[in-house]
């Protein structure tokens, strides 16, 4: 059994990791009860699990839990705050985005990342980035006006 | 006008959902909780000879190892085939021998390894049709002998089919003598995964005192409650199952999967919680899977384009056991004539038994594979008689005064297939593109549907209100909130019957079944329908309760009495009370109470319906017809094969749109996920009968890349006395004509006969290899 240290959401965070293959997304869900994070593969394939860490979205089913020691994560917990939703949120809410809302806190995440690093990312960077994950409920029509929707919003708070 | 039913509102459930804090079974801990992982044959058909727990037993962390040597249960709803682990023998590779509790996942996993089976392995059969053969292996030797509801199942002792459904509708023999033109083919809808995102998940507790409670990802909770129930010999009043949002289901997740399996490991260790949680490889190998058929079709046509007969047999690859699909190959066979009148029919269906996981509901219930031989067929008919093929659809129609393959008589308030079908072609039929450039060649298709809710005959919907001093109101439905949209249409539908604001409505978002009221399930898109009707009752019942107490403060008759979803009026003297007021009986200011506390049971059943009579297949099965048509505009890449989907185009008589928004959802989501089933998605099996393509992206679905450039969606609103304000069963149906309308496309495109799912690009380039 290994301690890590990490920032969750800002917050100082210290884990045990119990003996295994266990991943970032273990220690997200099981020992900080951040379950909006989810598992829909397990390999990395399907971005239900993607969490930003370091700056970076990673899909947090395939990052050994040891390997964030130190780092810092942002999961979809620590998008909303005092009470008021992020605008990518917001977004989804009005877009008609949300449907089972299995994929939705990692296409949030994916797009949080996104719009961060380029805020005037074109469509096609958009789907780019979309394109890393499986929603099976929407067909992906709404969830692409959801992220151009979020990108106008964004783009008018600066 | 409506206030609230028809509105584009936001769904009720989304907040939850975009900021993390909607709770899925695996989101679930427990105190005393454990985990569970299981061990799979890895062989599609064999004889257990020897198991061996004792290293694992001994592993750190282990509680308990259970196999099912020692099992003599078999579950079922009206067949009961399936034991909840293998004993003495497996019936497909991903079927649960051994498994393993322990204090933590790993754990579980590591001991798995440890544990030894060893195996006698006997001849295997996948194919359907194959397996159908008096000479196949014998998956079932009880096949016949198990228990089972004889008026609806119908096995064929000393064979792989348990189940024949057949259709016998007027005169076959005459109908193709008569016929000037016949057309026919093969067809395949392969197995498929739903691929719900959420993987199937349960935690099972047998407390100390006998009951037993689960949290599980399951569309069916009552079901669920009666099969453990049956199982362990447990009066339901002791099961409480416990269902929390579901991340998908698709038909994935109803009746019952993991469900017994969970339970039964469960039942050895007393007292603690058992938690399975389904790798998305265990939901391929291990849950259910969808489709499977293989089938042959013959369609007679006068040469005024009349159809006059339909042959069909269909052969359904139903996997190791057969609880979960028998209903399915009913409604597949006699719905196969999609929405058209055909007057002699001759329909055979078997559920076969396969060495491959069992088959259950997806979305569409049967009718993808029907309609993609029907419609398709319809398509070469017209070609033959140089008909366009809207007027023979037209000609054939199911409409007012016509008779369909069950003997029922359609009436005009079922729906306007018409006023659908033009809607699509007017979109797709007149954009002008040329038949062909440097890159591409170009093709349009049509294909016309009709679906009916396959249901038990006493299925009910009920619903508990409750309203509160502030004139806000509970709603308590057991309809499982799975993506569809149901809490909001809920909503919506309480806010209308009660002329209050959607947001003093709460439905309740756990089911419950110790506390919710009875419900059938929630599949074949019943709910907003059902479900919605019981919520009117429910509302109903409550206005006239608050009226009745108004008139006690009003000293008046009850007739005298006016509700406007603020206060009850005095229809004479004008006085009124803020319904809050009245929501417990009314209190004087000396706290004298008068009346009755508002708190109401509404219920509605589909009335009179009954099962197809076993040697007709006929009866007054279906409750309810929803009619469709979808055309499509393609393209087809010549350097690769590849389909691109420039517009899809669907029309729907979905009586009324209760949300505009979410009932377009859920048409865009079916359309995108037939488009998988047309031209990706296959279970296919390596030579050990093991399954090839266990995860993304080996089994591939569409991603945002694969969508059609743009989607049109027309829903068209026949008033009817069916569901609440005319709104009827619509979010299987975008599937069910999706394959044929794409594979007519493609033969306008290139002049290819496709009949097999999936049609891939390789096929597609080999098949204009083979014409050049």
């Amino acid at each position: 059994m290994k301690l890590i240290n990490m920032t969750v959401n800002g917050d100082k965070r210290v884990a045990y990791i119990p003996d295994g293959r266990v991943m970032l997304v273990d220690v997200l869900r099981d020992q900080f009860g951040l379950t909006g994070t989810k598992v829909g593969c397990g390999v990395g394939q399907c971005g239900a699990c993607t969490v930003i860490m370091n700056g970076e979205p990673v899909t947090s089913c395939t990052v050994l839990a040891e390997k964030a020691e130190g780092s810092e994560v942002l999961t979809i917990e620590g998008l909303a705050k005092g009470g008021r939703l992020h605008p990518i949120q917001e977004a989804f809410i009005k877009a008609g985005a949300v449907q089972c809302g299995f994929c939705t806190p990692g296409l949030i995440m994916r797009l949080y990342a996104l719009f961060s690093k380029n805020p005037d990312a074109d469509e096609t960077a958009i789907k780019d980035a979309l394109g890393k994950h499986v929603c099976r409920c929407t067909g992906y029509e709404s969830i692409l006006e959801a992220a151009l929707l979020a990108q106008k919003e964004l783009k008018a708070l600066v | 006008m409506h206030n609230y039913v028809g509105k584009e509102i936001d769904r009720v459930d989304a907040v939850d959902k975009a900021t993390g804090m909607a709770v899925f079974t695996a989101d679930i801990a427990l105190p005393r909780m454990l985990h569970m992982k299981v061990l799979r044959s890895g062989r599609p058909h064999a004889l257990i000879t020897s198991i061996d727990t004792s290293a694992a037993e001994s592993m750190d962390g282990v509680k308990k190892v259970v196999t099912g040597s020692s099992c003599d249960i078999l579950f079922g709803t009206c067949l009961w085939d399936q034991p909840p682990l293998a004993n003495g023998k497996v019936r497909h590779a991903g079927e649960p021998v051994a498994a393993v509790i322990a204090e933590t996942p790993w754990q579980a996993a590591e001991a798995l390894k440890q544990i030894k089976v060893t195996y006698e392995d006997l001849p295997y059969v996948l194919d359907p049709i194959e397996a159908a053969k008096q000479d196949a292996p014998l998956i079932h030797e009880k096949n016949g002998e198990y228990r089972h509801i004889s008026y609806v199942v119908h096995p064929i002792k000393g064979s792989n089919i348990f189940h024949h459904y057949k259709l016998r509708k007027g005169d076959i023999k005459k109908g193709f003598v008569d016929a000037d033109v016949i057309v026919e083919d093969d067809f395949e809808f392969p197995l498929s995964s739903h691929t719900a995102l959420e993987p199937h998940a349960a935690i099972c507790r047998f407390h100390h005192d006998g009951s037993i409670e689960m949290w599980a990802s399951n569309q069916a909770p009552f079901v669920l409650r009666d099969v453990l129930s049956d199982m362990f010999k447990v009066p339901a009043s002791k099961v409480r199952v416990h269902i929390p949002y579901l991340g998908g289901g698709f038909g994935g997740k109803s009746d019952v999967s993991i469900e017994p399996l969970v339970a039964y490991a469960a039942s050895f260790v007393p007292g603690y919680a058992v938690k399975l949680v389904l790798t998305r490889q265990e939901v391929i190998t291990g849950s259910l899977l969808g489709r499977g058929m293989k089938g042959h079709m013959r369609l007679g046509a006068k040469s005024d384009g009349t159809l006059v007969a339909l042959e069909a047999s269909m052969y359904f690859a139903d996997g190791a056991y057969g609880d979960t699909s028998w209903a399915i190959d009913t409604v597949a066979g006699h719905n196969c004539t999609g929405p058209f009148e055909i007057p002699n029919c001759h329909v055979d269906v078997y559920g076969v038994y396969t060495n491959s996981p069992s088959v259950g509901a997806y979305r569409g219930y049967g009718h993808p594979e029907g309609h993609l031989m029907v419609n398709r067929l319809m398509d070469r008919l017209a070609r033959k008689l140089n008909i366009p093929l809207p007027e023979i659809m037209k000609k054939n129609f199911l409409k007012e005064g016509k008779v369909n393959a069950l003997g029922q008589r359609i009436t005009k308030h079922h729906g306007d297939i018409f006023k659908c079908l033009d809607a699509v072609y007017g979109s797709i039929f007149t954009e002008n593109v040329p038949r062909e450039d440097d890159e591409y060649f170009y093709g349009r298709g049509l294909a016309a549907m009709m679906k009916s809710p396959k249901m038990s005959t006493n299925a009910a919907s009920t619903c508990y209100l409750q309203m509160n001093v502030d004139g806000s109101i509970f709603i308590n439905l057991s309809g499982i909130e799975m993506g569809q949209g149901v809490h909001t249409v809920f909503s919506q539908i309480a806010a209308e019957a009660m002329n209050i604001p959607v947001c003093k409505i709460k439905v309740y978002k756990d089911v419950d079944t110790q506390f919710s009221p009875w419900e059938w399930q929630t599949v074949a898109s019943m709910q907003t329908y059902r479900g919605g009707r019981a919520i009117q009752d429910a509302c109903h019942k409550a206005i006239e309760l608050l009226k009745y107490n108004a008139s006690l403060v009003f000293h008046s008759d009850i007739s005298h009495v006016d509700y406007d979803g603020q206060y009850c009026i005095h229809k004479l003297t004008g006085e009124r009370i803020p319904i809050g007021s009245l929501a417990r009986g009314y209190s004087y200011e000396n706290g004298l109470t008068v009346g009755i506390p508002v708190q109401t049971t509404g219920y509605y059943r589909v009335a009179d319906l009954t099962e197809p009579d076993p040697e007709t297949g006929m009866g007054n099965a279906a409750g309810s017809w929803t009619f469709g048509c979808q055309a499509a505009l393609i393209r087809i890449a010549k350097a690769t094969g590849k389909v691109d989907i420039l517009h899809f185009a669907s029309a729907f008589d979905i009586g009324k749109a209760i949300n505009p928004k979410t009932a377009r959802g859920q048409v865009v989501g079916g359309v995108v996920q037939g488009l998988g089933a047309t031209l990706m998605e296959k279970i296919s099996f390596k030579e050990d009968g093991n399954i090839k393509n266990v995860n993304f992206p080996a089994y591939a679905v569409p991603r945002i890349k694969d969508i059609p450039h743009k989607q049109t969606v027309f829903l068209f609103e026949t008033p009817n006395n069916e569901g609440p304000w005319s709104a009827k069963p619509m979010a299987e149906h975008p599937i069910v004509a999706v394959a044929p309308c794409i594979l007519n496309a493609i033969y306008d495109a290139i002049g290819v006969e496709f009949t097999r799912l999936p049609v891939l690009p390789s096929d597609i380039l080999g098949s204009i290899d083979r014409k050049e």
